[in-house]
């Protein structure tokens, strides 16, 4: 008998990843939407009198070469990290997963155009084409944003345009073809729902990428601008004093590899949980 | 050859005691085998048979150890020759898997390593097993090829297995398995990925292995017509339980559980009376392990009593050496399988009055090599069909047979335009359909349906079967939505399936319950003809039964008319009307089902009906000999496509022209060189037809 299986949204399923995942990605959310409010002093107050303090009570990461606490600014550069990844993936999936949907769907010459543009972007490595995209005009965390989401464009079109390819073999799209359906309908009611579990997957990792390479940017001084307290930016500031006071690295450095790993086992665990075949029969 | 009998004749070669296996996954535990016991002598071939689900290749797996990690043996042993394999040590255990027991397994595509050469693959038990060394083994591997009868044992040892037939592959794997010279051989489903053709020619072969070498064999399959030619007793499994074992002539002549009654008598039977219904067993499978208090077959029993659903069933001897799992099984000893010849309906008549509905004109089809841009990317296309031509007429059900790559397929795809043809014209109903399926004429697609195959991939995953029947119907204009509930509630109903399944995903249904939909989806835009492209073929049969009964009342009620493209000679005789052979992507033979059954035969169909796996029946009379085709498929352009392979092939005059299309009685047509009175001396391949 073919039961009524389990709906694939019952928490009661989900993989451990799943949950560990979000239990490293929860709090660093709620800080990114306090931001400031949370932190117990202000980002930017300089303390001269209080410079590469050592972690203790009153400055519980320590502080760097200007007295501002390393907790503070590490907290309130969440947000600024997580809005550069998530915005960032956005822009790479709204210029990507069209382009995809277009190239697996028509083939032919379109396909050839749309692949051997994204080979073209593929061919350079990303943290060359941001710079390259934001070497021309005055650096600013906006266009860091932009330059990332269209260096990661190109991945997005390739994993859209191989599952619509296999999908494309399937025989619900013949019978949908046989109906004579739309090139439309065919593409947003059939394709696309079919699309999105494994793009999800896809695009959590995406996050990753584009957060490490905001910070790489912001690093190199091509991304956030002081006195903003991004990750990427924290760490280059703190190179001169690494062996004098490593905490003012190591904090944001530790923050955005909990970030990366939090998002990383959630994304395996969608996998999972979104895979209809892992739900009820088969 | 033969090897040294180390073991009492008394001893069985495979001793399954008590055998009883679980699997665990995320979902929970789920009993695959319960306290299945079976004994295997000497010289031995027995037959594990069952439908999908029922344990059948679990057990062989599990003589193999290749369950898994899921997969956990809770009772039981498994005695080889004596030992108990569940006490032997890994290391063990290898030495004897491929040394002295054999395997061969379903997919021959897949069991080879394409990345090394058939020999290599061949001598590898060899070197493991026997410490040859890679010269010693060289002579020894093409002595094994060429007993498995392959020609040129020297050059295939040299290839690699994409250059080689599905036929000869399996061959080769047959040759691994025999190696090491081995007791006892586990063939699991060997014959079921091949051709009917080839089918035939691998059983005579492991027929003819395990005679000569006194082989013992466990043989697991689907297909009670193949156990009947190769094993001697048969185990049938029913939900993880054996229901019935006995010798294989008096089970399948004469089956006493309730369960083999129906399973065989669900069964198409070319010989028997067309236009009725097929008996079916009602309901789907269940297993033993949920139903721990009742008889596993209960729920679907015509038979069933109180006292079937009071306690679980015991395997207890009955008359004539046989074990039954069913309590009542001696009163039932003579009570045949009920029949639904009374639920057929009267059947609109083909009319012919009127043009035929469906015409087709010098159909052909190439599939291109490669439409590159690079001029050297390009290469030249492969013929898939060759000039075919035919008409359907309103009501009927035309029958279309053909191998695997004889482009029975792309015909069916390119009548509806879901390929575009090279050349030729297919005519709906005075229309062009092709032109009205490029200019989006939605009334022309609407008339004309598919089902497909593959139940699961013709039905989007994340929509649900509501859904998906609902689409037709918004097409055709019914947008309102209390309407287009009640519409697809009356083509569930109509499909035989309760009306709650429009809520349900296409995963959450059986292979049975979602070609249902499919058949209701086809349904949905009233159609006047539906293509069934092995619409039945992935299904077991007691589901098999069920869908081509839903089929003919469909038909007989609507009045539709169907292509039926098939490579199962069984089902196209009991469905079709008319018969279409098909052979390298030409029309060999044409006519109505009694006439294509009966000489004159063309030769390529008399091989393909000699080929077909039967069951006796009382009354049958001394099989026909089989013939035998080549491996090899030869499809060079002029003269005949069928010249490579044909056992009757006159000589020069094949090889250079095209068969003439000789007409016989009744509209039957046959393209051979050979003429029409010799080809009708031929002997009936179904001598006890009906007439």
């Amino acid at each position: 008998m073919a039961a009524a299986s389990p709906s694939a949204s019952s928490p009661a399923r989900w993989p451990l990843s799943l949950w560990i995942g979000m239990a490293m990605l929860a709090p660093l959310i709620l800080v990114a939407v306090g931001g400031p409010a949370v932190a117990p002093y202000v980002y930017d107050e300089m303390n001269f009198l209080a410079r590469l303090q050592p972690p203790g009570p009153d400055f519980w990461c320590g502080t760097d070469e200007f007295g501002r606490d390393v907790f503070s600014r590490t907290l309130v550069g969440t947000r600024e990290s997580l809005i550069m990844g998530f915005s960032a993936t956005l822009i790479s999936l709204v210029i990507g997963m069209p382009l995809g949907l277009i190239a697996g769907y028509k083939r032919g010459r379109i396909e050839e155009l749309i692949m051997r543009a994204s080979d073209v972007l593929l061919s350079f490595p990303p943290i060359l084409l941001g710079i390259l995209v934001l070497a021309v005009t005055p650096p600013a965390l906006w266009k860091a944003i932009v330059a990332i989401g269209i260096v990661y464009a190109p991945q997005v079109v390739r994993v859209t345009r191989a599952i619509t390819l296999e999908l494309m073999q399937e025989e619900f799209i013949e019978a949908a073809r046989l109906r004579g359906e739309s090139a439309r309908y065919v593409l947003f009611s059939e394709i696309l729902p079919n699309i999105w579990p494994p793009l999800a997957v896809e695009t959590s990792l995406r996050i990753v990428f584009a957060i490490l390479l905001g910070a790489a940017l912001s690093f190199i001084g091509m991304g956030a601008q002081p006195p903003s307290s991004d990750w990427g930016l924290m760490i280059a500031e703190a190179r001169p004093f690494v062996e004098q006071a490593p905490w003012i690295a190591l904090c944001p450095g530790f923050a955005l590899a909990v970030t990366v790993i939090g998002i990383n086992l959630l994304g395996d665990g969608l996998r999972a949980v979104l895979d209809p075949r892992n739900t009820g029969r088969h | 050859m033969r090897a040294p009998s180390d073991s009492s004749p008394q001893t069985p070669v495979l001793d399954v005691r008590n055998l009883t296996i679980s699997y665990t996954s995320a979902r929970g535990t789920q009993r695959a085998v319960t306290d299945v016991s079976l004994a295997i002598m000497p010289g031995e071939v027995v037959g594990l048979v069952g439908e999908s689900g029922s344990g059948k290749s679990t057990v062989a797996m599990a003589v193999l150890d290749l369950l898994g990690e899921d997969g956990v043996i809770e009772t039981g042993d498994i005695l080889f020759e004596g030992t108990d394999l569940r006490t032997l040590s890994a290391t063990e255990r290898r030495a004897l898997l491929g040394h002295r027991i054999g395997a061969v397994f379903q997919d021959p595509f897949t069991s080879l390593n394409p990345a090394y050469t058939v020999g290599d693959q061949i001598a590898e038990p060899l070197i493991r097993h026997k410490g040859f060394s890679a010269a010693q083994a060289a002579p020894r591997v093409e002595e094994l090829l060429a007993e498995v009868g392959i020609r040129e044992p020297g050059r295939i040892a040299r290839s690699y297995p994409h250059q080689l037939s599905g036929g000869m592959q399996q061959r080769a794997l047959i040759a691994t398995a025999i190696s090491c010279e081995p007791r006892f051989l586990i063939l699991d489903e060997p014959t079921t990925a091949l051709d009917v053709t080839v089918e035939a020619k691998i059983i005579e072969l492991l027929a003819s292995l395990c005679d000569r070498h006194r082989l013992a064999a466990l043989f697991v399959s689907h297909n009670l017509g193949i156990v009947n030619r190769l094993c001697s007793s048969i185990c049938v499994l029913y939900g993880s339980q054996i229901v019935e074992t006995g010798r294989t002539r008096d089970v399948l002549a004469d089956p006493v559980h309730p369960y083999t009654k129906g399973l065989i008598a669900a069964l198409p039977h070319i010989t028997a009376e067309r236009h009725q219904r097929l008996p079916s067993i009602p309901g789907t499978v269940g297993k033993a392990a949920a139903m721990p208090t009742a008889c596993v077959f209960a729920q679907r029993c015509p038979f069933v009593e109180d006292a079937c659903r009071n306690q679980a069933q015991a395997l207890r001897k009955s008359a004539g050496g046989r074990d039954t799992r069913c309590w009542k099984s001696d009163a039932l000893k003579e009570a045949p399988w009920p029949t639904e010849a009374g639920l057929a309906t009267a059947r609109k008549a083909p009319t012919q009055q009127t043009a035929p509905l469906i015409e087709v004109e010098g159909l052909c089809k190439t599939f291109d090599g490669g439409r590159s841009i690079l001029p050297w990317r390009r290469r030249s296309g492969t013929v898939a069909v060759d000039h075919v031509s035919f008409t359907i007429e309103r009501g009927e059900v035309l029958g279309l047979v053909g191998e695997s790559g004889s482009g029975k397929s792309t015909i069916g795809r390119s009548i509806l335009a879901l390929i575009e043809p090279s050349a030729g014209k297919v005519t709906f109903d005075g229309a062009d359909f092709v032109e009205g399926a490029r200019q989006g004429d939605r009334d022309l697609r609407r008339r004309a349906q598919l089902v497909f195959q593959n139940s699961a991939a013709s039905l989007n995953p994340r929509k649900t079967v509501g859904a998906a029947i609902a689409r037709p119907l918004v097409l055709s204009g019914l947008t309102e939505p209390k309407a287009r509930r009640e519409k697809v509630a009356e083509l569930l109903s109509r499909v035989g399936l309760p009306i709650h399944y429009a809520e349900r995903y296409p995963h959450e249904l059986s292979g049975g319950e979602r070609q249902r939909v499919n058949i209701a989806r086809a349904l949905a835009s009233e159609p006047e003809f539906i293509v069934c492209d092995e619409a039945v073929s992935a299904l077991d049969v007691s589901v098999q039964a069920n869908i081509l009964n839903l089929l003919s009342e469909l038909r007989d009620e609507l009045g539709l008319a169907y292509l039926f493209i098939t490579h199962d000679i069984a089902v196209i005789s009991h469905i079709a009307d008319r018969v279409l052979v098909i052979y390298g992507g030409t029309l060999c033979e044409e006519g109505p089902i009694e006439r294509i059954l009966r000489p004159p035969y063309h030769p390529y169909t008399e091989a393909l009906l000699s080929a077909v796996p039967r069951l006796a029946r009382a009354g049958d009379g001394p099989e026909r000999p089989r013939i035998l085709l080549e491996d090899t498929m030869v499809t060079t352009s002029g003269g005949c496509v069928f010249r490579g392979r044909c056992p009757r092939k006159r000589g020069a005059v094949c090889d250079e022209q095209a068969p003439p299309v000789q007409t016989a009685a009744d509209g039957h047509r046959i393209a051979c060189h050979i003429p029409l009175a010799e080809l009708a001396a031929a002997a009936p391949v179904f001598p006890d037809l009906v007439a």
